[in-house]
């Protein structure tokens, strides 16, 4: 199987207490992959490591062909990943210039820009709220055009943090759906997750994560690739 | 009290009439007070968002400083500064005692504690998520800061405009450092103080109603500005 990018040896603790001890993390690469571990387990802790948004104490990351320390990697992985917050964060202005906000900082003139965007909102479904604030949408279409912003830069990975956990059942399944045309595009995906069952009839993968040192592999789940937890202090 | 009404009535005919000492005045308070607020104001918010966003020893104690020292009287500013600028202190070879630029000098003293104490307090407001949505959406460190700035940008405002109302209403300072010497450095105050004392009070309360009229324009300001910021959070 191809690896997108592999992490060996994620260490970091917070406020004095071992967060995560992962020995080696590799992420499968257009594919989509379940992180599952329950409230407090460190899945957006290590999202965040992942993507350069949270130095760790130690890491070290193998990708393109190089191996790389945390910090040295910081630059690639903050260009290649992104990553969404549980609850997105949408700046105080337009959708639209929320979504183009990636596409300026990559240099993109505002002409293109603005093609890309209007392309990206219909491909989203999300045409409609085009002009709205984005300080006033829903939790669910503030998450849809989190997303749709994402995928306007062709990210090498996505890191989704939840991004069902407040919504319907419709919206549940209009975002698997959104999600299955992500990876159809290549890009690799992983979402976490405290349950399983929304994601889980698209992801190829499937990791958990356990605050204690076990890997559980729970028993719904046949796919269960290795990944190592968090150790004790002593 | 027939004094008081006359005296307001030739205020009015002194402001309206373009009398050139009294717009000299005020414009020399507004170049100076805006000078230094334009100058402060970057420096500020930059240190006010390190103490916010990074975390690093004598953080906190950095913090209760700026707060500590928004509350230094201006004559104690005043004071110090004439003490180093004066011919004997050391950075009296620059001769800058009694000029407008010791006035400047003077007033960022005393804003930049203001504008760090409370641009400080709208960036630890922020949400952390804005600046991590902008690093993973491909914004250097710097962009970034600006993107963040913006999203708090009310705050800022009120944090500047509450500057500006600071050090264009204050004496002590001006008056140590400055001297009041018409056509250099006299501002609004320190001829307000003048012309009271020489029992000249037409213009006085003529410079009284433009300060009045701009410190409650100011404060109507911080209070707008700061309550548009709340909407959002
Ligand atoms: N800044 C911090 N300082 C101290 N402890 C922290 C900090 N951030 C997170 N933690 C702790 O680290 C652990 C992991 O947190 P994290 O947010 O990564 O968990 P999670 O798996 O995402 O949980 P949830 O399912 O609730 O989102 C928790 O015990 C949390 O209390
Ligand atoms: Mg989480």
């Amino acid at each position: 199987m191809n690896h997108l990018i592999e992490y060996r040896n994620i260490v970091i603790s917070l406020s004095g207490k071992l967060i995560l001890n992962v020995n080696q993390l590799a992420v499968p690469s257009h594919r989509c992959t379940l992180l599952t571990g329950k409230n407090g387990s460190g899945k957006t802790t290590l999202f965040k490591i992942m993507s350069g948004l949270l130095k760790p104490h130690s890491c070290s990351i193998h990708y393109q062909g190089l191996d790389l320390s945390w910090k040295q990697a910081k630059h690639f992985i903050q260009k290649d990943i992104i990553y969404l917050h549980q609850q997105p964060y949408l700046f105080d202005a337009s959708v639209v210039d929320n979504i183009a906000y990636g596409l300026y900082r990559a240099g993109e003139n505002k002409t293109n820009a603005h093609k890309k965007v209007i392309q990206a909102l219909e491909w989203a479904d999300l045409s409609h709220l085009a002009h709205r604030s984005a300080k006033q949408l829903s939790g669910g279409e503030k998450q849809r055009v989190a997303l749709t912003r994402a995928r306007i830069l062709s990210p090498r990975l996505l890191l989704l943090d939840e991004p069902t956990a407040s919504m319907d059942t419709d919206a549940k399944k209009q975002t698997s759906l959104l999600l299955q045309r992500l990876k159809a595009e290549g890009i690799s995906i992983i979402v976490s997750s405290h349950e399983a069952q929304t994601i889980e009839e698209i992801a190829d993968h499937h990791f958990h994560l356990e605050q204690g040192d076990i890997i559980k592999a729970p028993a719904k789940s046949n796919k269960i690739t290795k990944l190592n937890l968090a150790k004790k202090m002593q | 009290m027939n004094d008081l009404s006359q005296a307001s009535a030739s205020a009015f005919h002194l402001l309206l009439s373009g009398n050139s000492e009294i717009w000299e005045i005020i414009s020399l308070s507004f170049g100076v007070s805006f000078s230094a607020i334009l100058i402060a104001t970057p420096f500020a918010l930059l240190i006010a968002f390190v103490l916010a966003f990074f975390k690093f020893p004598f953080r906190r104690a950095l913090i209760s400083l700026f707060n500590t020292f928004m509350s230094v009287p201006a004559v104690i500013i005043g004071l110090s500064l004439y003490l180093i600028l004066s011919r004997s202190g050391p950075l009296g070879d620059l001769r800058l005692l009694f000029t407008s630029k010791a006035m400047i000098i003077g007033q960022i003293m005393l804003s930049f504690p203001l504008l760090v104490a409370m641009a400080h307090a709208s960036f630890q407001a922020a949400d952390r998520r804005a600046w991590e949505t902008a690093i993973t959406l491909g914004a250097r460190p710097f962009r970034a800061l600006f993107t963040l700035m913006y999203e708090v940008r009310f705050g800022l405002i009120a944090a500047v405009v509450a500057g500006f109302g600071r050090v264009v209403a204050e004496i002590g300072c001006s008056m140590m450092v400055g001297g009041n010497i018409l056509h250099s450095t006299r501002n609004i105050p320190t001829a307000i103080a003048l012309e009271t004392s020489k029992g000249e009070f037409a213009q006085g309360i003529a410079l009284g109603m433009v300060l009045l009229v701009l410190s409650l324009g100011l404060n109507a300001g911080v209070s707008i500005f700061q309550g548009k910021g709340d909407l959002h959070t």
